[in-house]
C-alpha cells in the first residue's frame, strides 16, 4: 500500500509558530521600548560630535574674552548672534562672531581688527541661543543653550569669564 | 518506495533554537548598545548642570558656604528633565579652617555623577 505524504501536524504549527510569537513580542516591545527612549532624549550626543566642537571652541572664546560689544561690523548682538573680544593663545587679541541665525548650522568667524582671520562651521547642530546671565556675583555669564527640533533643551551651559587683569 | 518526509518537530525545535540563540544575542548587543548611549548622554547632561552650579558655588562668599540652608542646588536644572526623577545634594567638608571641599552630586535611576570643587578663604577677594 503507498504511504501518503504527511506535513506537519496541528501540534507542530503550533508550537513553531508559538515560539516564533514570543520572539517576535520581544522584537517588538524592545523596539518600542528604545524608539520611547530616543524621543525622550533631546539629542545623541555621540551621534552629532560637532556639538560638542562649537561647545568647545565657544568655552575657549568666552572664558578669555574681554568684553563682549553689542555691534561688530554688520553684525549685531542677539540671541542668535554671539560676539566678543577675545585673547589668543599668543597674546594678540580677536574679535570673534558666532553667528546662529542660520537653521542647523553654527559659523564662528574670527577678527583681527577688521579682517576676517578665520572662519570655521558646523552643521547637523541643534538651534543654538547665546542669551547673558546675572550671576549672584554680580560678574555675566553667557549662557549656551542649545534646543533640537522638538524644542527639547540639548544644551544649557553657564560660562562666566576668566577675571583678566 | 522511498516516502517523502518533512522535517520532524526534533528537527524544527533545534533549528529554532539555534535561531533563538542568534537572535537572543543580537538583541542583547543591540539592548546594550543602547543602555550605554542612554547612561553617556545622561552623564552628557548631568556633568552640565554640575559644571553651571560649580560655576555658582565658586562664586558663593566663603562665610555662606557652611551655611546648613544654603546647601542646595542654585542653578536652572531643566536640563536633567530626562532624567527625572533625580535628587541634588550639596556636601562641604572642612578639611582646614580656611579651606572648604564642596561636593556636587546628582543622583537618578541608581546612578550619580559628582563634581567636587575646592574654596580657599581668600578674604573676600574674589579670587577661588
Amino acid at each position: 500500500m503507498r504511504r501518503r505524504a504527511r506535513g506537519y501536524t496541528m501540534l507542530e504549527i503550533s508550537i513553531t509558530l508559538a515560539i516564533f510569537g514570543v520572539f517576535l513580542f520581544i522584537i517588538v516591545t524592545m523596539t518600542a521600548e528604545m524608539r520611547r527612549n530616543e524621543k525622550k532624549w533631546p539629542i545623541n550626543f555621540f551621534a552629532h560630535p560637532e556639538v560638542g566642537s562649537v561647545l568647545a571652541r565657544m568655552r575657549r572664546d568666552i572664558y578669555d574674552s574681554t568684553s563682549r560689544p553689542e555691534n561688530f561690523e554688520t553684525y549685531s548682538s542677539s540671541p542668535l548672534t554671539l560676539i566678543v573680544y577675545t585673547i589668543n593663545n599668543d597674546g594678540t587679541a580677536e574679535t570673534v562672531v558666532w553667528d546662529f541665525t542660520t537653521p542647523g548650522e553654527a559659523h564662528r568667524k574670527a577678527f583681527k581688527a577688521t579682517l576676517l582671520s578665520s572662519e570655521w562651521m558646523a552643521r547637523g547642530l541643534p538651534l543654538f541661543i547665546a542669551t547673558t546671565k546675572a550671576m549672584p556675583s554680580g560678574q555675566e555669564a553667557i549662557r549656551i543653550q542649545a534646543v533640537d527640533t522638538e524644542k527639547k533643551l540639548a544644551i544649557d551651559e553657564l560660562i562666566v569669564p576668566r577675571p583678566h587683569a | 518506495m522511498h516516502r517523502s518526509r518533512g522535517f520532524s518537530l526534533v528537527e524544527t525545535l533545534v533549528a529554532l533554537a539555534i535561531l533563538a540563540i542568534v537572535i537572543t544575542t543580537t538583541i542583547a548587543m543591540f539592548a546594550e548598545r543602547t543602555r550605554r548611549l542612554r547612561e553617556a548622554n545622561e552623564t552628557i547632561l548631568a556633568f552640565q548642570a554640575l559644571s553651571n552650579e560649580a560655576e555658582y558655588w565658586r562664586r558663593e562668599p566663603f562665610t555662606e558656604i557652611d551655611k546648613p540652608d544654603n546647601q542646595t542646588f542654585k542653578s536652572d536644572l531643566t536640563i536633567l528633565t530626562p532624567m527625572a526623577p533625580y535628587t541634588t545634594e550639596v556636601k562641604v567638608d572642612a578639611p582646614r579652617s580656611d579651606v572648604r571641599n564642596v561636593t556636587l552630586t546628582i543622583h537618578w535611576a541608581k546612578r550619580e555623577a559628582h563634581l567636587g570643587i575646592a574654596r580657599a578663604n581668600t578674604g573676600g577677594s574674589g579670587l577661588w
